[in-house]
């Protein structure tokens, strides 16, 4: 018996139990509202103990109206009947909290959520890769590209089922835990809730639509397309969906639209459009691609280690490498919409800002570093072990020690906090404050200075992979149009971005003195502005690689040495500079990145094969590699959810709706070390299971992957679109 | 793969990782000593040091791991061949070497000893929210006032806070040297130059005793003043402080 009829019969029988249940409630429902009349009397006294004293709350026009009992007449005498308890539902007031089966409601809601995120973000991340990755297959002529895409679209349906029952017990836990705040949300935000829901339909009918239709959508330019537009428009719902609900959540952390003192709504817009808003938006959405991408690698590597076939192990070996890359690609810009979010979070409460950089939340920090610098060290380190499949690689390997020289030092420092575990005696030794390594390598100056690196050298690693079976290069006088058009936009790009920011720089409204501190900032972007346009002229006279060191040294210079001893003077001086200057330092470096992989793509594209690249002949410690990548980002997004969620201190709403319940107290490291690994677990192992369940109809399929890897044909709609 | 085989890559490696040991635990505290020109060296902390050492056998590891080559070459040398006799004479102190420096390592982490605790630090403890929307009555006045208000400020901070904080504000003041944990050196840009002026306020105002719960235990010699001095005293002081420190005190920023 096969595992398809297993799973078969399993879900007749299942079909029938809930039959079963359902028939049975109703009977059940007949005794149960004594029950919980008796329960309800408990409660309000309950929440009136857990009150802190002296605290006053804000009086919610719909969560308690005027006139109602107060919570002390509202109890029933010692002594009542349950009936009497029954009579009086009506005049009692609103329940603050309720228990999950006596477990502590925080943490049900933290594990259900942190889960529903967990998998909403692979369901989201993952189409937006899907959907590129058909295009290239499309326009490339390479069907591997389009069987890719269709495996991970499947491995899409599965994961979404789950997603939205994770989500809609979610959302039972929130209403029946903490009903006070739900009726808070719901008044603030009822309309949004409606389109949420609709949403979702749009959501499950593209996607499902998306995956049953890949092979029916097949054969003519215009039924591809369609298929394409399908994936367009389940990415667009399910961005939809996460913009929709990050305005929930961010509302929680920067409450607006509301009378702080009523909880009164005055603006859904400016409810829904509050100030951490886009920086959450754009944070989550880069964040989901970099999941999707880890989580997809991780799968490949599994599948690789448990593969029987060269065949299915190139297959696996290659959408590894993919999963790697589409996760280093969003890595390499999220440093920054992080910094962008936590900004964003200082200015919206420099209170929330000092709990989460300074306070209580500083050493989850430190443990964000070693994780993000595991997460580079781990693709860079994947990256190299893949060069040795690619013959001609050996030119390159020499550069190896001296990346891990750079990406470790710049470790260090991003880990090296700014107040150290000291005891006394180092203390009294050292004699102040601060050591020398914690005082220049503990500040934001310093790390934004080397994460720059990081992500510099981690480019340069790109680089040389992408290099390594390509030899003599065509003159680039022989590129043709095409060549010069590419570096000339890429030029345009580089140079509206420096120029405008630059440009811009110059009309900051600041006092004259600190508005000192922003030319050299304005004078730095206009040398990256000359570098750029230098590396491009040095290209088109075939000396592109002499450019592209060139914009390599200038960017290091000025973005990582420069900037890291201007980042102290303006600490001392002008604060309100870092902000510009962060943005400075992105713009150089993503300028630096921009240029050379366009010089680097027109350079090389014609250039002689040295050897192709022998698929599946990996070391087994890369997809070991692969798989840490996978669990890292795992409990970086735990972690991460927990320093969001857990800035607001004791509050539900910040500043205006209090959690006056048993658990509002912000967790110790030990503790939220064992929930985050807890809830890591259970996504590893229900994430698992769910792939064995979408691979189980699978098993049939044997054979087809030698039919992908011998296949040298063009994709079948590649000759109608040239015919 | 055309490169050269390297079967000393272990040996390498160990040096490496041996001279960033020398590094840390030797030649940095004598380097801090003499650029900030101290008169005492600046040891490396015990949590620092480790962790460097961690990331530096990572380092080697990865290194020696990169290729499958490189990784045959780095274990090569632990086996028996007929090599140069350096070769066999450094395996024999590594397999000596080795076990000892595990055993050292062991005993020194468990012979008894008296030491204090080592302390997991929070640098800026929660600002309470009654203090978050405050702001410094003088800032927004004009030039000669704020220019007086920092001049008695200063005078201010000379009387109450100059015995630890310094006349200076660098952490020297006569009673520095008393205190297990030395007063903040108000220079670093690290300090006061990252916070508010209301935060500096709420410290000066509520001192040691009134710090949050969470984090605990502090240690701080900080005094309240709120029964010494007045609310516009503490203003005049905040502001002569970061003067005569010589840095701006964070300003709010608007929301983009």
């Amino acid at each position: 018996m096969n595992n398809l009829k297993i799973v078969q019969q399993f879900t007749k029988r299942s079909v029938f139990l809930v039959l079963l249940l359902f028939l049975t409630l109703p009977s059940f429902l007949s005794v149960t509202p004594q029950i919980f009349a008796a329960d309800v009397a408990e409660e309000p006294a309950k929440s009136s103990e857990s009150s802190a004293p002296g605290v006053e709350l804000p009086q919610f026009e719909t969560a308690q109206p005027p006139g109602s009992p107060s919570l002390a007449e509202s109890q029933p005498a010692a002594g009542e009947g349950t009936a009497t308890a029954a009579v009086e539902e009506e005049e009692l007031p609103p329940v603050q909290y309720r228990t999950f089966f006596g477990l502590d409601s925080r943490v049900v809601v933290w594990i259900v959520s942190e889960l529903h995120l967990m998998f909403a973000a692979f369901v989201l991340g993952v189409p937006i890769f899907a959907v590129i990755v058909e295009i290239v297959g499309f326009k490339g002529g390479d069907i591997k590209y389009d069987k890719m895409a269709k495996e991970f679209t499947k491995l899409l349906s599965a994961a979404f089922a789950t997603t939205a029952s994770l989500g809609g017990l979610l959302g039972f836990c929130l209403f029946g835990l903490y009903p006070e705040f739900m009726g808070h949300m719901t008044n603030v935000f009822s309309s949004t809730m409606y389109v949420y829901a609709l949403m979702f339909f749009g959501e499950a009918f593209t996607l499902y639509g998306y995956y049953y239709s890949w092979d029916i959508l097949k054969g003519t330019a215009a039924k591809k397309w369609f298929h394409i537009f399908l994936g367009v428009l389940l990415n667009l719902f399910g961005t939809g969906l996460m913009f929709l609900t990050n305005s929930w959540a961010t509302y929680m952390m920067s409450p607006a639209g509301i009378v702080p003192a009523t909880g009164k709504l005055v603006s859904l817009y400016h409810a829904f459009y509050n100030p951490l808003w886009m920086p959450v938006n754009i944070h989550r959405l880069i964040a989901n691609v970099c999941f999707g991408g880890f989580v997809v690698g991780a799968y490949a590597a599994v599948k690789f280690l448990g593969a029987k076939s060269d065949e299915e192990r190139a297959h696996y070996d290659w959408m590894g490498y993919v999963g790697n890359f589409i996760g280093v690609g969003a890595l390499i810009p999220l440093p920054f919409a992080g910094y962008w979010l936590g900004r964003e979070v200082y200015s919206s409460s420099p209170v929330m800002g000092n709990i989460m950089m300074g306070g209580a939340f500083s050493w989850t920090f430190i443990i964000q570093a070693i994780l993000i610098g595991m997460l580079f060290i781990g693709a860079n380190y994947y990256l190299w072990l893949g060069m040795g499949r690619i013959k001609g690689s050996e030119r390159y390997t020499k550069f190896f020690k001296y990346l891990i020289f750079i990406i470790f030092m710049c470790f260090a420092v991003w880990l090296t906090p700014h107040n150290l575990p000291l005891s006394g005696e180092e203390r009294a030794m050292i004699g102040e404050q601060y050591h020398p390594f914690s005082k220049y390598f503990g500040v934001m100056a310093a790390k934004n200075a080397v994460v720059n690196l990081i992500i510099l050298a981690t480019f340069f690693s790109f680089l040389i992979y992408r290099r390594s079976n390509k030899g003599e290069i065509c003159p680039f006088s022989e590129q043709g149009k095409a060549g010069k058009i590419g570096i000339f936009s890429g030029l345009i790009f580089c140079l509206l971005m420096l120029v405008s920011y630059a440009i811009s720089l110059n009309f900051v409204e600041l006092e004259e003195n600190i508005k000192a501190f922003v030319k050299p900032l304005i004078l730095s972007l206009y040398i990256q502005s000359f570098t750029v346009g230098l590396a491009a002229f040095l290209t088109f006279k075939n000396r592109g690689k002499l450019g592209q060191a060139l914009l390599f040294a200038v960017t290091a210079s000025i973005a990582v040495l420069y900037f890291w001893y201007y980042g102290f003077q303006v600490m001392q001086k002008a604060n309100l500079v870092l902000r510009y200057l962060s943005v400075t330092q992105v713009s150089i470096v993503m300028s630096c990145l921009i240029m050379n992989a366009t010089i680097d793509i027109f350079m090389f594209r014609k250039a002689k094969l040295v050897g192709g690249i022998v698929w599946g002949k990996m070391p087994i410690r890369s997809q070991y590699a692969l798989i840490l990548l996978c669990v890292v980002i795992v409990i970086l997004m735990g972690l991460m959810g927990f320093i969001r969620s857990g800035l607001r201190m004791d509050w539900h709403i910040y500043g205006v709706l209090q959690d006056t319940s048993q658990w509002a107290y912000t967790p110790a490291l030990s503790y939220m070390g064992r929930i985050v690994g807890l809830i890591v677990v259970l996504f590893l192992g229900l994430v698992a299971f769910v792939f064995w369940l979408a691979n189980l109809g699978d098993k049939k399929e044997k054979g087809a992957l030698t039919e992908e890897f011998e296949l040298t044909e063009p994709h079948p709609e590649h000759y109608k679109k040239y015919s | 793969m055309a490169n050269k085989r390297n079967t000393f890559l272990l040996i390498w490696i160990i040096t490496a990782v041996g001279c960033l040991y020398g590094f840390l635990k030797y030649a940095s505290p004598k380097i801090f000593q003499m650029l900030m020109a101290k008169d005492h060296p600046m040891p490396t902390p015990s949590t620092l040091m480790m962790w460097y050492m961690i990331m530096g056998v990572l380092a080697g590891l990865v290194y020696a791991t990169t290729s499958n080559q490189k990784f045959v070459d780095f274990l090569s040398f632990l086996l028996p061949d007929r090599g140069p006799l350096i070769k066999s004479f450094l395996r024999k102190i590594l397999f000596i070497g080795f076990p000892l420096l595990v055993g050292w390592f062991v005993y020194t982490w468990a012979i008894p000893g008296a030491a204090s605790p080592v302390e997991l630090r929070i640098q800026h403890p929660t600002l309470p929210q009654e203090f978050e929307k405050l702001e410094n009555p003088f800032r927004q006045a004009d030039a000669e006032t704020q220019r007086k208000c920092i001049e008695e400020g200063k005078i201010l901070f000379q009387t109450y806070c100059r015995p630890c904080h310094g006349s200076k504000a660098d952490g020297n003041g006569p009673f520095a040297n008393s205190f297990r944990l030395r007063p903040i050196n108000f220079k670093d840009p690290g300090t006061i130059a990252t916070v508010v002026d209301n935060y500096l306020f709420w410290r000066i105002k509520e001192g040691g005793p009134g710090l949050p719960s969470e984090s605990t235990p502090w240690d701080s010699a900080m005094p309240s003043w709120k029964d010494d001095l007045k609310d516009d005293e503490m203003w005049k002081i905040i502001m002569g402080e970061y003067d005569t420190a010589g840095v701006m005190p964070r300003q709010r920023e608007k929301l983009e």
